[in-house]
């Protein structure tokens, strides 16, 4: 279950980039940044 | 003027100024408010307390994220509009009935998972269109959907604020359904009522019958076009009745009902309909992320203590005014931060009481914290399935019914004791 | 470049630098505390000794054994059940670095959720680690989560199911070491690790199971010992001895409809005597104030002093706080005080050691004087 839970959250990552590195909003980028950062380290099992 | 109360002052500082003044999004201002709350209490700028203090969200995030994405997948699929059109075109002679009917239906993925964010973005979604078809105006729409989101959390089988208040005190989650059903159905008749039974006494049904776009419904038929929302159901169901086997989880529920609705309805493209979701969902992710650094430093700083205790020692007479005020305001963290850092100590305050039905009741207050801004899940949710642009009309509507489920909450742990051996 | 590709890498760029930094400061939780192994100690042996599954997980963890081989009862001991209540671990770190066994057997386990040590509970603000100072040095020890950490065991359930009963509990709490118990061969890394307890403690015919504990100052049983009825009687014993001491301390007994729990599964599924025993931790409540080390050391809270005379607490509570000395020395005079009261009634299995420092001892001299140099 952790892989495909891991799978999922990798899926949610790259979205949330690919929003960030389309949009044309710096707010939302900062917004998208701040995201990133709990769901990346995750993602490498770091917290 | 203790140090605790200077920091917080700085704290709601910060974000009110970046967030009403200088127009920075709310999850921008939280982060900063944090940030400046750490530097008053002396800790420098805490990079490992703010990243930390955002973790306790990441299992919401994803729940949230992956919700949007279905949610989109099914409307992008014409399913949404389609259901919406076939459940009026068999229940519009009886507008009532029909009015309590879909709040239920509102609650219930609420009841199974324990989250207002689910019920709302799920079944709140899908209903929203029904409401517009009733003559009921988007806000009222909205406020009633966020209302019946709370009230499927805390409405049995699950309610997790009811565990993390039972579990502080080693209490364990039994017999709290009928206490559960006791506040919580009353309330939501009530809501359907209030919110929208006027208008749908004055709309002519008949009328919106004969003006409902059924091309889609009638190109795929019911039962393929709403599968993938009856297989977010079944997994529910089946994750709740039989955990041993299932225990999938919300988000991996949702991702397993988005794959169908591609194949169910119209075409669309699914990675773009996913951005779309993820774009709309990110302040909400945001603010949560946001939330989490903030909480985490009023706790690092000792204000989080300074509430707690403040709201503890107003006078026995006061304490229900106390709880009444303390809690809905603490839930603007989130609903389940308050059920333990309030919901615990006001539990152990009240011990002479029903434990059961204080404690039901207490999480019933709890709640009302998925209405308070800046979190706000719950109205937020609402009214962005509605589509309304903000969600500030939607919380004034709000105001008046969220009072009355606190005084009902109140009359419940007042009499608890009377209301035990009612059943 | 347009502009809004600029702002995106230097957001890209901030959210990086911040996942390094914090990363960085996770990562470096790992590195389990440094015990030195006392003149009692015969042997370090992991769990997964007696349940060859746990080898390699991080729930895998050292069992100390003092006085392996002697006849006579034996007492296992479990220290960072919940590693955010550090005065059951630090009592068993004493008892590695001290007890010599003159009958009996003991076994010490100073880590009993390993993983719950490699990382803190989001939104709490705790410090990572403490300090204490020693004529030999500083000594440094963990702070850790009350619960598994979850890249261990991930994502949690919506609800937690208690395998054996059925009960509900929320979600978070299927990371609870102390709500896992008899645990489970094929469970989740907190129930195996319950599981590989329970294994030794059958194997090894343990007599007696001492769980070490702190709660919240607001919590009602506190200061108090929790007793499976069958080691009621023990337990009284201990009480009195206790008292005569000047040690107040509460007798409560497990309840049984409250399941997963040391003092309750332990004494259903296997011989054991198994009571939990909790003292007076600041830095894991609710009304705390300013969270960091110096709370952890002191237990000194201004806020939980204005609860006390607002009649909130179950214990008292004023300017002097609960040191770790006096938290520790009560769990330590615990121990030593079963030990005796079941030598009495059982002269015949006797489980009897010196070294162990007395309360006022402790007190006097600090926790850094029981502490054994670094190597």
């Amino acid at each position: 279950m952790t892989i495909i839970y891991l799978g999922i959250l990798a899926a949610v990552l790259a979205l949330v980039l690919w929003a960030l590195v389309t949009s044309k909003k710096p707010s939302f980028q900062a917004t998208a940044a701040m995201v990133i950062v709990p769901l990346l380290l995750r993602l490498l099992l770091i917290k | 003027m203790s140090q605790e109360f200077f920091i917080f002052v700085v704290m709601v500082g910060v974000f009110a100024a970046g967030t009403f003044a200088l127009k920075w999004p709310v999850a921008v201002s939280m982060l900063l408010a944090s940030v400046a709350g750490a530097l008053a209490g002396g800790f420098g700028v805490p990079i490992r307390h703010l990243v930390e203090g955002t973790f306790g969200y990441v299992d919401t995030i994803l729940t949230i994220a992956t919700a949007m994405i279905f949610m989109n997948a099914f409307k992008d699929s014409g399913g949404l509009e389609a259901l919406s059109a076939a459940t009026i075109r068999r229940f519009h002679k009886i507008p009532g009935l029909l009015l309590v009917l879909l709040t239920f239906v509102v609650m219930f993925p609420g009841m199974i998972t324990g989250s207002s964010s689910a019920s709302v973005l799920t079944a709140g979604a899908v209903v929203a269109p029904m409401f517009a078809a009733l003559g009921i105006p988007g806000v009222e729409a909205a406020a009633l959907i966020a209302m019946a989101g709370i009230l499927g959390m805390i409405a049995p089988p699950v309610n997790i604020p009811a565990m993390i208040i039972g579990g502080g005190i080693d209490m364990p989650y039994v017999g709290f359904e009928i206490p559960l059903l006791l506040l919580t159905v009353p309330l939501a008749v009530f809501s359907a009522f209030y919110f929208g039974y006027r208008f749908v006494k004055k709309t002519d049904i008949s009328a919106v019958v004969r003006t409902l776009d059924t091309k889609t419904l009638d190109q795929y038929g019911g039962f393929r076009l709403f599968s993938p929302v009856l297989i977010v159901l079944i997994l529910m169901v089946l994750d709740k009745a039989l955990p041993k086997i299932f225990n999938l989880g919300m988000p991996l529920i949702f991702v397993l009902s988005t794959i169908p609705a591609y194949f169910t309805g119209k075409r669309f493209n699914i990675l773009n309909s996913a951005k779309t979701a993820i774009e709309q969902a990110l302040p909400v992710l945001g603010i949560l992320v946001g939330v989490g650094m903030f909480i985490q430093i009023m706790t690092l700083t000792g204000v989080r203590g300074f509430i707690v205790v403040n709201a503890l020692s107003v006078p026995p007479a006061l304490l229900y005014l106390a709880i009444a005020i303390s809690i809905p305001l603490f839930g603007a963290v989130s609903s389940f931060g308050a059920s333990s850092v309030l919901g615990v100590p006001f539990l152990l305050a009240l011990l002479g009481r029903d434990q059961i039905i204080t404690a039901a009741s207490l999480s019933l207050i709890a709640a009302l914290g998925d209405f308070m801004p800046p979190t706000a899940l719950s109205a937020i949710f609402a009214a962005q399935v509605v589509g309304l642009d903000g969600y500030g009309k939607t919380l004034k509507k709000l105001v008046i019914p969220s009072l009355i489920l606190i005084v009902w909450a109140l009359v419940f742990i007042i009499f608890s004791k009377q209301i035990r051996t009612l059943y | 470049m347009k502009k809004h590709h600029i702002t995106a890498i230097i957001f890209l760029a901030l959210a990086g630098a911040a996942a390094i930094v914090s990363g960085a400061s996770f990562l470096a939780m790992r590195k389990p505390d440094i015990i030195v192994p006392g003149p009692g100690v015969s042997e370090v042996v992991m769990l997964s000794n007696w349940y060859p599954q746990l080898k390699g997980t991080p729930g895998d963890t050292e069992v100390y054994i003092l006085g392996k081989g002697n006849p006579g009862a034996s007492m296992l001991v479990l220290g960072g059940t919940h590693p955010n209540e550090p005065s059951g671990h630090m009592a068993a770190i004493l008892l590695i670095e001290n007890a010599v066994m003159t009958s009996g057997t003991l076994y010490v386990i100073p880590r009993a959720n390993a993983s719950g040590f490699t990382h803190n509970d989001p939104q709490e603000g705790a410090p990572q680690s403490f300090t204490i100072q020693t004529p030999n040095g500083p000594r440094v020890f963990r702070y850790g989560s009350r619960a598994t950490n979850p890249v261990h065991q991930w994502p949690d359930p919506n609800v937690y199911i208690h395998a054996s009963s059925g009960q509900s509990l929320s979600g978070s709490e299927t990371r609870n070491r102390n709500r896992g118990y008899p645990g489970r061969e094929n469970g989740t890394l907190t129930e195996r690790v319950c599981y590989g307890i329970v294994q030794l403690i059958k194997k090894e015919k343990v007599t007696i199971t001492v769980d070490l504990h702190e709660a919240s100052p607001e919590y009602p049983v506190i200061n108090a010992i929790v007793a499976h009825p069958k080691a009621m009687g023990l337990a009284s014993e201990t009480v009195l001895g206790l008292e005569m001491q000047n040690i107040t301390i509460g007798l409560e007994p497990s309840p049984v409809n409250l399941r997963g729990l040391s003092h309750r599964e332990l004494g259903d599924f296997t011989d054991t005597l198994p009571v939990l025993m909790e003292t007076a931790n600041a830095s894991q409540g609710r009304l705390r104030g300013r969270t960091d080390e110096a709370l952890v050391l002191t237990g000194k809270d201004k806020w939980y002093v204005k609860a006390q005379k607002l009649g909130r607490l179950y214990v008292p509570y004023d300017e002097n706080g609960h040191p770790l000395e006096e938290r520790t020395g009560r769990h330590l005079a615990g121990i030593t005080e079963l030990a005796f009261s079941w030598t009495l009634e059982n002269p015949d299995s006797a489980l009897e050691f010196t070294g162990v420092p007395a309360y006022a001892e402790l007190q006097e001299k600090g926790l850094g004087a029981f502490l054994r140099p670094l190597p």
